[in-house]
């Protein structure tokens, strides 16, 4: 970390021990100041790079320590996400859903289900709505400690890595509890969601945010006004308000320049018009208002999470409707009717009526949206997804350019990037 | 058959002209409405079909259009104007002019919902081990019609679940709805009355008579046409779940009627043949030795070429056996004693390839083979057992040869056998040379010099000449490779190129050397054949069997589909199906 700051004007490399500086001074030609003749520098980073967040490779030509030219290329995490969707059920489509932010899957499970759910006209059970943003939030959470971690442990702050994931550890434990699995969670369903919380899981939850606010406060208090930190982020990778929304950003990043879009206040889907929150906003656009940012929704999202506890409902956690919703498996071996819907549900898929809809959520990285094509079979026609990783991504040269080798990787954490929605 | 003259003439209805049958009065037009939707309906349709033109789908299990009217399922009752306030079968109520009919009232709809349930109180838990699960009109319905949980709290009726009914059809009573589809079928396509509705209420059930198994040759044709899985195909029965196979067009290779059919296979087997639609060929309708012809398919094929026989025998690759062939044949090409058998279960193609490669090597005798003639009804069996009789005699006719008996081999010191069907292996040891291009192991294919794997038609492109003249298409229905079988014509194709004449690079190429020599298929190209065939009028014969199907009156003029006639009932039971 005491790396000097290469782009302050005039810098020089002075240490106090050093006593030939008179002597090399008089040798004009090699002198330490003198202008290090340089040539462009083509280097790889990635695609397989531990520093680099998702399978993503970046040409960078470097002129000394200056970035001249980034190159983004993405496709080597590519999973023909939109061709499997068509030759899978509605429901097959799920688990393909997850692997889009690997993260937070819940959000990108609810993004898509409503789409599914606003082709066929469909309201869910009150309960499922609930608990719904209740695993998103708890996602949400997961997926900013992940960044705010690892934006840490990529400026040397490796506490701050483990405090970030101590916390999403206890939070993926309530995930899988609820869920049965820690990420590839495929948890909602058409009509609701596939299991309610067991025995006593909403106590437990309560029980751990607390240590993970704590732990969250802590990794704030290590790095927010932390001289080193604030050094390596502040107008670091700064864009503006207008020049981000040009480039198509969404969520934190774009909140982080200081324009108040989110989906869950701007568009209000599911039971977000009943929860209490704020919309944190930055002012600079900088790699540090990008850090802050997702520190504050973390706390808005804590926010939610006890207020979804406070008001969830009982009752069924999905429609009673055996054309969209497996039956009971006591039905589905006891009696016709049930081993009818259960095979036609799981064989042909549900009738999806035919036609187009775009839903959009909020994301963990911003707006997540799915455009859905039915032609009322049991399969989908075409889906595209809307991730926002792709445009922020395409924004990272422009970002990065002109700084420091040893700024890339902080900027490229602070946008977050996934590569599993940003190639599909 | 019971009433059967095995083939009378002129076309067995009086009046009728040489080949065509009775032209039937033109129907009227009639206006209704359908759903509040005008369609102008033929004045023989009923209501299901009116509906059907406008994509309104009236839901049934008895109804079938090529049975006559049961009213049994009750499924397809539906709101009219004549009768306000109750409702009406669908099947059974003819158009009318003005008519107002409503298929979605909830009158209608609650009809449904009723009837699937009462249709679901006795029906056993089978699905996962019902082969019908995936085309069964109940699992369908339910989801359309009825979705809710059973109601029903008091035990299902025990029925027969395992009853064998003939040869081909086993039945599960417990399955049944007592739709009389089968019953029905029987009585008025098969013309063999041997099934029955016996007991009474929920306790009834079909049953064959005693000491009378359903042995009819079209028992099959019952398990198509059974809308759920009560009747069950003995053959295919636990053989494959429905939704893996793949399912596409051919022809059947039982016998000279043609049936379109569809094959269905995963990898390179062969599950089961469907009857396909074919108003002229087959109707929707098929025999069950016709079923079963995919055997020969999938068993004892010979899978590899050969070189030498009996312990000197070696599998070898097919360049090499090609090259043993030019290696035999060469020598001999033009000093006289070289035979070609043709058997009549090849394509045209193969049989084209055969007699060019006669040509070549200055062959002086030509024999035809095939399956032994069996025996024959007036519906849609033919005595003659191979598909393509008419075919090889017209390719020999446009050859200019003439075809031996296939007993008169031993006038031939070498021979090469285009399928060795019907070739008597007693007939074939004194022979210097001989080639066997051969689909399966058998006694002939034994004897040979050289023995090469043949394509069975339900693996080739091609086409096919039945009875009565019409050329139909048979393509590459099972699309996985079976070890190195090729078309007959590609093995021959190798050969004349080995020899140094020109080959036949593909099917068409085949055709088209065919039909420059022939007139009967002059102008045709193999490419632009329709799906369902074309009438060569100078093959049609001046004898009809009584019920065989036949070109509609002109249409055998006409180049071009032909299959769906104007006014024919167009039916879900048209995709082979039970549907």
């Amino acid at each position: 970390m005491t790396e000097p700051d290469r782009r302050a004007e005039g810098a020089t490399i002075a240490s106090p021990g050093f006593s030939g500086t008179e002597a090399l001074q008089d040798q004009d030609p090699l002198s330490l100041e003198a202008e290090i003749p340089t040539t462009p520098m083509t280097v790889n980073l990635g695609p397989s790079h531990p520093a680099m967040h998702g399978t993503v490779r970046l040409t960078v030509t470097l002129d000394g320590e200056t970035i001249v030219e980034a190159i983004p290329e993405i496709g080597f995490l590519h999973r023909g996400f939109s061709k499997s969707s068509e030759n899978s059920t509605w429901h097959q489509v799920l688990p393909y859903t997850d692997r889009l932010n690997y993260v937070s899957p819940i959000l990108n499970n609810t993004g898509y289900i409503m789409g599914v759910e606003k082709l066929i006209g469909l309201k869910p059970t009150e309960r499922a709505e609930y608990l719904r943003v209740l695993g998103g939030e708890i996602s949400r959470i997961c997926d900013h400690l992940t960044c705010v971690g690892a934006i840490g442990l990529e400026l040397g702050a490796f506490t701050v890595f483990l405090y970030a994931m101590e916390a999403r550890e206890l939070l993926w434990d309530r995930i899988s509890e609820l869920c049965g699995a820690r990420v590839t969670v495929s948890w909602t369903r058409i009509g609701g969601v596939a299991t309610d919380t067991p025995p006593g899981w909403e106590q437990r939850v309560r029980d751990c945010l607390p240590r993970v606010m704590e732990l969250t406060n802590e990794i704030d208090t290590l790095l927010t006004r932390n001289r080193i930190f604030i050094d390596r982020t502040r107008n670091v990778g700064v864009i503006s308000g207008d020049e981000a929304i040009d480039w198509g950003f969404t969520g934190p990043c774009l909140r982080a320049c200081g324009v108040n879009y989110d989906v869950r206040k701007a568009h209000p889907y599911s039971v977000y018009d009943r929860m209490d929150f704020e919309i944190p906003l930055g002012s600079r656009g900088d790699t540090y208002d990008r850090y802050v940012l997702r520190i504050e929704e973390i706390r808005q999202s804590h926010r939610i999470v006890l207020q979804c506890l406070e008001q969830m409902p009982p009752g069924p956690i999905i429609i009673d409707d055996w054309r969209y919703a497996l039956p009971p498996k006591k039905d589905v071996f006891g009696s016709i009717e049930g081993v009818m819907a259960h095979f036609k549900l799981i064989m042909e898929g549900i009738p999806v009526p035919a036609g187009e809809v775009y839903v959009y959520t909020e994301g963990a990285n911003g707006e997540l949206g799915f455009h859905i094509v039915s032609n009322g079979k049991g399969k989908p026609y075409a889906i595209q997804v809307r991730g926002p990783g792709l445009p922020i991504l395409s924004a990272l040269p422009r970002l990065i350019k002109g700084h420091a080798v040893a700024d890339l990787i902080p900027i490229f954490d602070s946008i977050n990037m996934i590569g599993g929605e940003v190639e599909q | 058959m019971s009433d059967s003259g095995a083939v009378t003439t002129g076309g067995g209805q009086p009046g009728a002209a040489k080949g065509q049958a009775q032209i039937p009065a033109p129907p009227k037009k009639v206006k209704l409405l359908v759903d509040g939707i005008e369609v102008e309906a033929d004045s023989r349709d009923n209501l299901i079909e009116a509906a059907r033109r406008i994509g309104v789908a009236i839901p049934y299990f008895c109804y079938h259009p090529r049975l006559s009217i049961a009213g049994q399922c009750r499924m397809c009752l539906v709101e009219t104007s004549d009768a306000p306030g109750r409702l009406v079968p669908g099947c059974q109520v003819r158009v009318k002019e003005g008519l107002k009919v409503t298929t979605n009232s909830p009158a209608v709809k609650d009809n449904q919902r009723g009837c699937m349930e009462f249709h679901l109180i006795n029906h056993p838990v089978d699905c996962a081990i019902c082969d019908q699960s995936g085309e069964c009109k109940l699992q369908d319905y339910y989801m359309e019609y009825d979705h809710q949980p059973s109601r029903i709290r008091v035990q299902k009726l025990n029925k027969p679940k395992r009853e064998i009914f003939g040869p081909m059809v086993v039945y599960d009573a417990e399955r049944c709805i007592m739709c009389t589809r089968c019953v029905r079928f029987m009585d008025e396509i098969a013309k063999e009355p041997q099934l029955a509705v016996v007991e009474r209420g929920s306790h009834s059930l079909i049953a064959t008579f005693p000491g009378q198994p359903l042995d009819s040759k079209y028992s099959g044709n019952t398990v198509d046409i059974c809308p759920v899985g009560a009747l069950l195909n003995r053959d295919f029965r636990f053989q494959s779940r429905v939704w893996f196979v793949n399912k596409s067009p051919a022809i059947c290779a039982g016998c000279a009627n043609g049936c379109n059919v569809y094959a269905e296979s995963r990898g390179n087997v062969i599950y089961r043949l469907l009857p396909r639609r074919n108003e002229e060929v087959n109707q929707v309708w098929m025999c069950d030795e016709g079923r079963l012809t995919y055997h020969a398919t999938n068993d004892k094929r010979v899978e590899w070429a050969r070189t030498g026989k009996g312990d000197s025998a070696a599998s070898v690759g097919p360049r090499i056996a090609v090259d043993r062939v030019v290696e035999l044949l060469k020598p001999l090409a033009g000093q006289g004693g070289i035979g070609v058998a043709v058997s009549a279960q090849c394509t045209n193609e193969e049989a084209t390839a055969a007699f060019q490669l006669g040509a070549h090597l200055g062959a002086t005798h030509y024999f035809m083979g095939g399956q032994r003639a069996g025996d024959s009804d007036d519906f849609l069996i033919r005595a003659d057992k191979n598909p393509n009789t008419a075919g090889v005699r017209l390719a020999a006719e446009a050859f200019g040869v003439k075809l031996h008996d296939i007993q008169a081999v031993d006038q031939v010191k070498a021979l090469v056998a285009m399928r060795t069907d019907g070739l008597l292996p007693d007939r074939l040891g004194h022979l210097e040379v001989f080639v066997a291009i051969s689909q399966n192991e058998d006694a002939a294919s034994s004897e040979a010099h050289v023995t090469l794997p043949c394509k069975s038609v339900y693996e080739q492109d091609g086409s096919l000449i039945n009875w009565y003249g019409r050329l139909q298409r048979t393509w590459e229905s099972v699309p996985a490779q079976r070890a190195d079988a090729a078309p007959g014509w590609s093995w021959a194709d190798g050969i004349l190129k080995g020899l140094g004449a020109s080959g036949l690079e593909s099917a068409a190429a085949a055709f088209r050397a065919l039909a420059e020599k022939s007139p009967h298929l002059s102008g045709l190209s193999f490419d632009d054949l329709p799906e369902d065939g074309i009438v060569l009028e100078g093959l049609l014969p001046s004898e009809w069997p009584a019920r065989a199907p036949r070109p509609a009156p002109g249409a055998h003029s006409v180049r071009g589909p032909q299959t769906t006639p104007p006014g024919t009932k167009v039916g879900d039971e048209a995709s082979g199906g039970s549907r």
